[in-house]
């Protein structure tokens, strides 16, 4: 038997002075493999046309619709109804500036954040463009490619108690998009830049280790594995010069 | 160099100190929970008769563990509480968006968290209370404290006081093991359940020794 489907959703609109934020109930019949990309988007097209949400890929891969699913931050496109109770709430995710409805702007965060860290390889080379690319070993590339997968929907972020009281730390993403940059041989950031950038209460000292980020990340990124190891890392490095040779450590990520 | 947030004439260093602090937080934990299993063990050595448990008391006090011991203990326990309390939020929006946080995701780890930082401040008072009435009235002899315990009042300080401590002490072994990368993301739940079994069984040794002091027969 299909069932019927409650779905409780966040309305408002602030571009709208009238507009009052509340919640609005919709009901609507289930059917095989169904997404709630495709019940957000039936919603709209059969029953109410002014619900705003964002969507692009359909398929995990943008990051447009994150949105909080039942409590928890998701992606509406890679959540199955089946997996869900009858009854449903559907919120925007907080932390990031609300357009209208479960419609979010996580772009201008994350660019603020990026900006923040400098989210990009720092090289004195000067780039050739008739050379051939320069070639980096295999392990090398698919470890970068792991932490590459984000796809920056903010999830992490929105989980984060950390990250909801305070509003300029850096959060799981952005200290992986870091990590990141560590692991690429091209980035000629020594130690000592690195820790400027995240050796603070605003970063990855600032983090708590209530591990929400990992527990919601749509993509599994090894986002424990990440801070730990950003942790101890920086760590050593404020005090690799004062500890005795034998007690020092170099971590790798 | 960072992009500074705010507008200065220039950049504002980065100072090691958020590291130094981190590190502090965390040795002085880690000094805590060792202790606290050291304090298990005398404390229930009752449970094998309160000859044992003298002897064990007159061992740390002929070898000075508890005349230095026990000061610098306090002292730990102070820089901890001093470090660890920055992380928790004190203005009301703050803990009312932690707590609606843990409540909205049903997510224990934030839970575990919530628990912690209100452990902590009970732990802060009433530990604090205990550990100077202790320090005050060395030496320690089961008979002292059997005494105290069955003034009634002491009996109950003490029940609010046992879960309190171990469960911040089980949650914060965790939280370290996580924080500093020691568990892969698998290891985490194996720990989890140890950890949750550990605090029961010290728990249960608590009550048990706090049970033996109460019906202790005084001479
Ligand atoms: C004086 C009262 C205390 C306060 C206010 C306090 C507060 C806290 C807080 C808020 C945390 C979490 C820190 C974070 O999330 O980064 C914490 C962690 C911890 N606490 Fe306490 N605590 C107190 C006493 C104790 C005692 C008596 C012990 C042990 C017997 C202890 C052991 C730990 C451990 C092991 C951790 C984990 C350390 C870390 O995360 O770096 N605490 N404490
Ligand atoms: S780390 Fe995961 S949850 Fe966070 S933004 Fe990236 S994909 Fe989303
Ligand atoms: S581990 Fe916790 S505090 Fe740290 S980034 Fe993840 S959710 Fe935030
Ligand atoms: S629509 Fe692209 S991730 Fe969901």
């Amino acid at each position: 038997m299909a069932r019927m489907l409650k779905f409780n959703i966040f309305r408002y609109n602030p571009q709208d002075p009238n507009s009052v934020p509340h919640m609005q109930a919709y009901t609507i019949d289930e059917t095989e493999s169904m997404t709630l990309f495709i019940v957000l988007n039936r919603l709209r097209e059969e029953q109410d046309p002014s619900l705003q949400f964002d969507f692009s890929c359909r398929a995990g891969i943008c990051g447009a619709c994150g949105m909080v699913i039942n409590g928890r931050p998701g992606l509406a496109c890679h959540t199955k109804t089946k997996d869900l109770p009858e009854e449903i709430t559907l919120m925007p995710l907080p932390i990031f500036k609300l357009m209208g409805d479960l419609s979010v702007d996580t772009g201008t965060w994350f660019r603020a954040m990026y900006k923040k860290i400098e989210s990009w390889c720092h090289t004195k080379k000067v780039f050739d463009p008739a050379a051939q690319e320069e070639r980096m070993d295999n392990a090398v590339a698919e470890a970068i490619y792991e932490l590459d997968r984000c796809v920056e929907c903010g999830c992490c972020v929105a989980a984060c108690g950390t990250a909801l009281m305070r509003e300029d730390f850096l959060g799981a993403t952005t200290l992986n998009r870091v990590a990141r940059f560590m692991l690429d041989p091209r980035d000629e950031r020594t130690e000592k830049e690195y820790f400027d950038i995240i050796g603070t209460d605003e970063g990855i000292f600032g983090c708590m280790g209530l591990l929400a980020c990992q527990d919601v990340c749509p993509k599994y990124l090894p986002l424990q594995d990440v801070l730990g190891k950003l942790r101890k890392k920086m760590a050593f490095a404020a005090v690799n010069n004062i500890l005795p040779s034998f007690l020092r450590k170099d971590i790798k990520l | 160099m960072s992009v500074p947030s705010t507008a200065t004439h220039e950049g504002l260093p980065v100072g090691k100190l958020s590291a130094y602090f981190d590190w502090l937080q965390m040795l002085t934990g880690a000094a805590l929970i060792l202790f606290m299993w050291c304090h298990l063990i005398l404390v229930s050595s009752i449970l094998l008769g309160p000859g044992v448990m003298n002897a064990l008391a007159w061992f740390f006090e002929v070898t000075y563990m508890a005349q230095v011991g026990g000061p610098l203990i306090f002292l730990a326990f102070l820089l901890h509480f001093v470090l660890a309390a920055r992380k928790i939020p004190f203005a009301t929006g703050q803990q009312r968006l932690m707590l609606a946080n843990a409540k909205r995701m049903r997510h224990t780890d934030t839970w575990l968290w919530v628990i912690q930082a209100t452990t902590a401040m009970g732990i802060l008072i009433m530990g604090g209370i205990h550990m100077w009435v202790v320090l005050t009235n060395l030496p320690i002899t089961a008979e002292k404290s059997a005494a105290r315990i069955q003034t009634g009042f002491w009996f109950v300080f003490y029940l609010f006081l046992l879960p309190m401590v171990e469960l911040h002490v089980g949650i914060g072994f965790y939280r370290i093991l996580v924080k500093w990368g020691f568990l892969d993301r698998p290891g985490r739940w194996v720990i989890k359940k140890k950890e949750n079994l550990l605090t029961g069984i010290f728990i249960a040794i608590g009550l048990l020794s706090l049970l033996r002091y109460y019906f202790l027969p005084l001479k």
